[in-house]
C-alpha cells in the first residue's frame, strides 16, 4: 500500500529582490516587487510504501528538503498532487513551540500537542519521552537553563515518540553527543522494524545505506535515479566525484592563468617560493593521470605521473631532480630525489622532461602542494620551486590520516 | 470540511495549550496576575459609573450597566479580530517549521477572547445583583447569544488572519475600521435613538442584533428576539464557512509568505 504518493509535483519559489508587503509599498514601488521564479522541483513522481525507509540524497539545492516539506504539508506544490495517508511526524525543525520559561515537562505537553496528540496520549507517553531524553533530573526546570544539547535531546525525544505512521527526518544524526546519536539511530531502526514509514534526507550516505530500503537521488529538481541503496549511492558518489574534479580543474585553470601573469612580472630569485642559480631552469610542471591528461584532481590510488620540464643554460657537474609533496598544513607527506634514490646524473640534454611515476597515489583526500627542484649533489639549488603545483585528492573511502597504507585484515 | 473539523478536533490539546498560554502569559509579571482578568472590567465599570452618574448624565436608568453589558461583547469581538489579524505572523516560527491545521491559531485567539468574556461576566452578574437590576430566567438564552457572537467573530477572524499575511496594512486599517464600527453599533446609545430611515442599515451590521440580544437578556431581563437571533445565527454560520474557505485557500502559501 502506498502511504505517500507524489504525482508529478512541481514547486517554484519566488525570490523577491526587495519585497514590499504594505499597500503603500505595493503601489508606489511596483518595481520593488520584481521577483525571480525558480523551479526547485520539476515533475517529481514517487510512491512510498508502508514500512519502507527511503533516503533522499542529492547536492545542496537539489530540492530534497523542499520535497520533505511538501510531504509534511508545511508548503504546497504549484502543480501536481501529494497524498499522504496516516499521521506524520517531522523532525525537520525540532522544538517547535518551546517556551524558555516553561519547564521541560510543560514543554513536552506543548510540543507534543503541536504534533496533534491529545492530553491522554501525551500522559501515556510522558515517561518514555523523559526516559529517552535522559533528562530526568532537569525535567521540572525551565528550559532556558538547559544546554543546547539538552534542549535538542528533549525536542528529539518528543518528536520521535509521537507514534507517527510516517516519520520525516532531515539530517537528524547531528543531534547531541555520540552516544545520543547512536541511541537515535537505534530508535529509528526500532521504529522501522515496527513498520513506521520513514523518509530521511541526509548527506551521510554511509548511515543511509545501513537503514534504507530505497534511495532516491534528486538532481536539480528531478529524480535522477531511484532504487537499491548500494547501487544508487555508488552512482551518486561517482557523480559527485566527477563533479568535484571538474570544479577543481576549473578553479586551477583560473589560478593558473593568474599565476602565469604573476610569474611574468616576477623575476626568478626574488620570490620566496623560487630560488636558485639558474644553470638549469624548470619551466613547467605537470601532473598527468593514467591517460596522460593533465589534471589537478586525483582519486586516492590513481596512477600519476609528475613531469618536470627543464632547460639547461650552462653545463654543471651533476644534476639532482627532486619532488616533495606537502599537505595543506605544510606537513611533508613525501619527498625524494634522484640522488636519494641512488641515481647519478652527470649530463642532461639542453631541454627535456623528467618523469616521476607514481604507481598508486595513496594520499588521503585533501589539498596538496608539490615542490620541484633541480640542484647539485651538494644541495646548491639551480632552480628550487616551492608550491609549484596544487592538486587535490578525493576518495570514496573514509579512512583517516595522511596516506593510505596498503593493507588487508585478517581476523582469527 | 468534515475531515478538517475532525483534524481540528484531533488538535484540541494544542488549542487548549494556546488558550491557556495566552490567558496565563497575558498578565505575566504583574502583581495581580490573573486577577486582572476581573479587575480590568471592574475598573472600567467604576469609571463609567462615575462619569455617567455625575458628569454626563443620561436619561437612561443605570446607564453604566446599560453600557457595560454591551461593551463587553464588543470588546470580545473587536480584540479578537484585531489580534487574529496578526496571529499568523506572530506564530511564524510554528507556521514555517511544522505542520498543523493553521486554523488553530485564529481559533485560539477567539477562544481565549471568549474565555475573557466569560470571566468578565462574573463581574457582570455580581453587579447586576448589587445594582438591583437582578437576573431573570432569560439568562438561559445567554449561551446561545454568546455562541452566535463566537461564530461571527471566528468567521471574520479567519478571514482577516489569512488576508493579513498577504496584505499587512490590514492590521492597521482594522484599527480605524473597528473604531467606526463601534460607533455604528448601538453600544453607547439605545437602538431607539437611531432614526427610523437608517434603522435597516444598522441591521446590516451583524453585531447589532447581538448587542441588542445581550442587552435584552442582561439589562432588560427579557428574552431576545428569536427571529432576529436565528437569522444572525445563519449569518454566523455563513461567515465561518466563508471565512474558513478563504483561509483554507490562502493558508497554502503562509510558510512562504511570512
Amino acid at each position: 500500500m502506498n502511504v505517500i504518493e507524489v504525482k508529478d509535483v512541481w514547486k517554484k519559489y519566488r525570490i523577491y529582490h526587495d519585497k514590499g508587503s504594505t499597500l503603500k509599498e505595493k503601489l508606489l514601488f511596483r518595481n520593488r516587487n520584481k521577483y525571480e521564479e525558480r523551479w526547485v522541483l520539476k515533475g517529481i513522481n514517487l510512491n512510498i510504501q508502508k514500512g519502507q525507509t527511503v533516503g533522499l540524497i542529492g547536492e545542496n539545492g537539489s530540492g530534497k528538503s523542499t520535497l520533505l516539506k511538501l510531504i509534511s504539508r508545511i508548503i504546497y506544490p504549484n502543480r501536481g498532487e501529494i497524498k499522504v495517508r496516516g499521521k506524520v511526524s517531522s523532525l525537520l525543525e525540532l522544538g517547535a513551540g518551546f517556551h524558555p520559561d516553561m519547564t521541560g515537562r510543560e514543554n513536552i505537553y506543548t510540543n507534543a500537542s503541536i504534533f496533534g496528540l491529545t492530553r491522554k496520549e501525551i500522559d501515556n507517553k510522558l515517561d518514555d519521552i523523559i526516559a529517552f531524553s535522559e533528562l530526568e533530573d532537569y525535567i521540572d526546570n525551565p528550559v532556558r537553563i538547559y544546554s543546547s544539547g539538552m534542549y535538542m535531546r528533549l525536542a528529539f525525544s518528543v518528536a520521535i515518540n509521537v507514534d507517527a505512521d510516517i516519520l520525516l527526518i532531515d539530517e537528524i544524526l547531528a543531534v547531541g553527543d555520540v552516544s545520543f546519536q547512536k541511541k537515535c539511530f537505534n530508535k529509528i531502526k526500532e521504529l522501522k522494524n515496527r513498520g513506521t514509514t520513514i523518509v530521511i534526507v541526509s548527506h551521510n550516505t554511509g548511515s543511509l545505506e545501513k537503514i534504507c530500503n530505497k534511495i532516491v537521488w534528486l538532481n536539480k529538481g528531478v529524480i535522477q535515479l531511484k532504487g537499491e541503496p548500494p547501487k544508487i549511492i555508488d552512482n551518486y558518489l561517482q557523480y559527485m566525484k566527477t563533479k568535484e574534479e571538474n570544479r577543481i580543474e576549473e578553479r586551477h585553470k583560473q589560478t593558473e592563468n593568474k599565476k602565469q601573469t604573476e610569474k611574468e612580472n616576477n623575476s626568478i630569485g626574488t620570490s620566496t617560493k623560487r630560488w636558485g642559480s639558474q644553470e638549469v631552469e624548470i619551466y613547467n610542471v605537470k601532473m598527468l593521470d593514467l591517460n596522460g591528461n593533465e589534471k589537478h584532481c586525483f582519486s586516492c590510488g590513481d596512477r600519476v605521473t609528475i613531469q618536470i620540464y627543464y632547460k639547461k643554460h650552462k653545463d654543471v657537474e651533476n644534476y639532482v631532480f627532486g619532488v616533495g609533496i606537502f599537505n595543506h598544513e605544510g606537513i611533508s607527506c613525501y619527498g625524494t630525489n634522484t640522488h636519494i634514490d641512488g641515481m647519478k646524473i652527470n649530463n642532461v640534454k639542453h631541454r627535456g622532461v623528467v618523469e616521476f611515476k607514481i604507481k598508486s597515489l595513496l594520499l588521503l583526500p585533501g589539498k596538496y602542494l608539490l615542490d620541484v627542484a633541480v640542484h647539485a649533489e651538494d644541495g646548491r639549488a639551480y632552480d628550487y620551486q616551492r608550491q609549484r603545483y596544487e592538486f587535490e585528492v578525493v576518495s570514496v573511502l573514509k579512512d583517516v590520516g595522511i596516506c593510505r597504507l596498503e593493507h588487508e585484515w585478517q581476523i582469527n | 470540511m468534515i475531515e478538517d473539523i475532525k483534524e481540528l478536533y484531533q488538535y484540541r490539546e494544542m488549542l487548549k495549550n494556546l488558550v491557556k498560554k495566552d490567558l496565563r502569559t497575558r498578565y505575566k509579571g504583574s502583581v495581580l496576575g490573573f486577577l486582572w482578568t476581573f479587575v480590568n472590567p471592574l475598573l472600567q465599570l467604576v469609571v463609567f459609573t462615575i462619569v455617567f452618574s455625575t458628569v454626563m448624565r443620561i436619561n437612561i436608568d443605570k446607564f453604566y450597566m446599560f453600557l457595560f453589558v454591551a461593551l463587553l461583547p464588543w470588546i470580545f469581538f473587536s480584540t479578537s479580530v484585531q489580534v487574529s489579524a496578526g496571529t499568523i505572523i506572530a506564530n511564524k516560527d510554528l507556521v514555517k517549521k511544522i505542520y498543523f491545521p493553521k486554523a488553530v491559531l485564529p481559533l485560539s485567539v477567539v477562544t481565549s477572547g471568549l474565555m475573557n468574556l466569560l470571566f468578565s461576566f462574573v463581574i457582570v452578574f455580581i453587579v447586576l445583583i448589587i445594582s438591583k437590576i437582578g437576573i431573570t430566567i432569560n439568562i438561559i438564552y445567554l449561551p446561545l447569544v454568546i455562541f452566535v457572537e463566537y461564530l461571527i467573530t471566528l468567521g471574520i477572524s479567519l478571514l482577516v488572519s489569512s488576508l493579513n499575511v498577504y496584505f499587512r496594512d490590514l492590521e492597521h486599517i482594522l484599527g480605524v475600521l473597528l473604531m467606526g464600527w463601534f460607533y455604528f453599533t448601538p453600544i453607547i446609545y439605545p437602538v431607539e435613538m437611531i432614526p427610523k430611515s437608517y434603522l435597516k442599515l444598522f441591521f446590516l451590521n451583524p453585531i447589532t442584533p447581538i448587542i441588542i440580544s445581550f442587552r435584552d437578556i442582561l439589562y432588560y431581563g427579557k428574552a431576545p428576539d428569536f427571529v432576529m437571533l436565528g437569522l444572525t445565527l445563519l449569518i454566523g454560520l455563513f461567515t465561518v464557512i466563508f471565512g474558513y474557505n478563504v483561509f483554507k485557500i490562502l493558508q497554502k502559501n503562509f510558510a512562504e509568505e511570512i
